[in-house]
């Protein structure tokens, strides 16, 4: 019945790395959040799992500046570190939309992101920020913006035997975040969800950072968004707009979940209420 | 092919042959018979299958068995005393009505448990937040509440910071 033929813990990223290259078709598994369903389903298939979550190196957390997350930090401990929260409140945030206790007591940021799945939570509040991810293989590092990360559904740039090992955060330190997101239920895979970062003088707008999850193929910064509300005052008609301006840089699809229209007119209304939100001193 | 595994379960040695691809809740209904836990949806959405790894509640429909490796795993059978009397928090379900048809019982007492284990004093909106993962079809989660918030207070009268509601 079975077509996994083994189930490995290695303790260093070396060894994984080794274990990887001997065993094609080999999987990595951080929580098993997605994975463990996806395979029972029978819609992923591998002849070795490869647990990351005995890897200490991929655990470690430095609040810099540059804010270093290691990609195996598990959500439920991302929720209660304080000193993330000090420097990236809006992640902290994000994670107590993710799921129920007991997905973020398995959870890590890193799987959320590898999963590439287009309703991440943690990623859009990561693209506002303009997160880094550092990918990291036998042969060698590579860093590029989270941004670049994303292909499409369920597909980053991750190569075999490369590994998320680190997401690098610079500090924003004039910017204020909010991420909102819209699911049926509390612990609900999100409809649509929105991240917004502005810097602002008074009511004029310094710089915007507008990211969307579940409101296209893949977590996606909103551009056009972005430049409505740069350089702009930050009032009625500029935040009507921007909620315009996503409606028309989203992508959404209909599936079971919401109609693409449904999601669209979310796009809108989630900008305008996290504009809304920073403009009243973060209070959504 | 399948291979050892040994962990704990409820205070006691348990040493077990598994597939490689195992799940928890598997080891925990076939292999040792502990069939309190229960799976329902198997996709970590309705916590029926919940119990405590290394003190922390979790799916165990989304464990791999071979994650338990050397590890405490707590499950609704271990609640009870030595004696087989419940505990404050079963007892509190049984008083309160926190059960109808009883299937989502086990894994909503475990998160219940996890959280009184860390707060003897949560909230109605703390505890709605430590059962969001628990689905019950039956009730409208009202029993289920006052049920914990029982339990809450017990376990606070035993530790000597008095009674009543929080």
């Amino acid at each position: 019945m079975s077509s996994t033929l083994e189930y490995l813990r290695p303790r260093t990223l070396i060894e994984a790395w080794e274990l990887a290259a001997s065993r094609p078709g080999a999987r990595f598994i951080a929580g098993g959040t997605d994975l463990m369903v996806r395979m029972r389903e029978g819609n992923v298939q591998a002849p070795a799992l490869i647990s990351l979550r005995h890897i200490h190196e991929l655990t470690q957390i430095d609040v810099g500046p540059p804010l270093v997350l290691g990609a195996g930090v598990n959500v439920s401990d991302l929720q209660a570190n304080r000193d993330v929260a000090r420097v990236l409140p809006v992640l902290v945030e994000a994670t107590r939309t993710l799921g129920s206790v007991q997905i973020r007591n398995a959870a890590t940021i890193g799987g959320n992101l590898c999963n590439a799945s287009p309703c991440a939570d943690l990623a859009p509040p990561l693209l506002v920020h303009e997160a880094r991810v550092r990918l990291e293989s036998a042969g060698g590092m590579r860093e590029l913006p989270l941004e670049d990360f994303f292909v499409g559904p369920r597909a980053s740039v991750l190569r075999p035997g490369e590994v998320l090992r680190a997401i690098v955060v610079d500090a924003s330190p004039n910017g204020r975040a909010v991420f909102l997101k819209k699911g049926r239920v509390q612990m609900d895979i999100a409809l649509g969800s929105v991240a917004v970062l502005l810097e602002t003088r008074g009511l004029a707008c310094v710089r915007a950072r507008v990211a969307a999850g579940s409101l296209g193929p893949k977590p996606m910064r909103l551009r056009e968004v972005e430049k409505t509300l740069e350089g702009a005052t930050l009032d009625d008609r500029t935040i009507a707009l921007a909620g315009q301006a996503a409606e028309r840089d989203v992508r959404p699809i209909s599936d079971v979940r919401a109609s693409a229209d449904y999601r669209r007119h979310l796009a809108g209304a989630l900008l305008e209420r996290g504009v809304r939100a920073l403009i009243n001193g973060g209070r959504t | 092919m399948s291979v050892e595994l040994s962990f704990t379960v409820n205070g006691e040695p348990a040493e077990v042959r598994v597939e490689p691809d195992a799940r928890l809740v598997d080891v925990l209904r076939d292999a040792l018979g502990l069939l309190g836990t229960k799976e329902g949806c198997g996709n970590g959405e309705c916590g029926a299958c919940t119990v405590i790894v290394n003190g922390r509640a979790v799916c165990s429909c989304l464990t791999p068995a071979l994650e338990v490796e050397g590890v405490d795993v707590l499950t609704v059978e271990g609640l009870a005393g030595p004696g087989a009397e419940l505990s404050d928090l079963q007892q509190a379900f049984v008083e309160r009505g926190g059960i109808q048809c009883g299937f989502c019982t086990p894994g909503m007492v475990m998160s219940a448990h996890s959280l009184l284990q860390r707060n003897d004093s949560p909230s109605e909106g703390e505890i709605r937040n430590a059962l969001t993962g628990n689905l019950c079809r039956c009730t409208g989660y009202a029993q289920i509440i006052e049920s914990v918030q029982d339990a809450a207070s017990r376990l606070r009268a035993k530790a000597g910071k008095g009674g009543g509601h929080g």
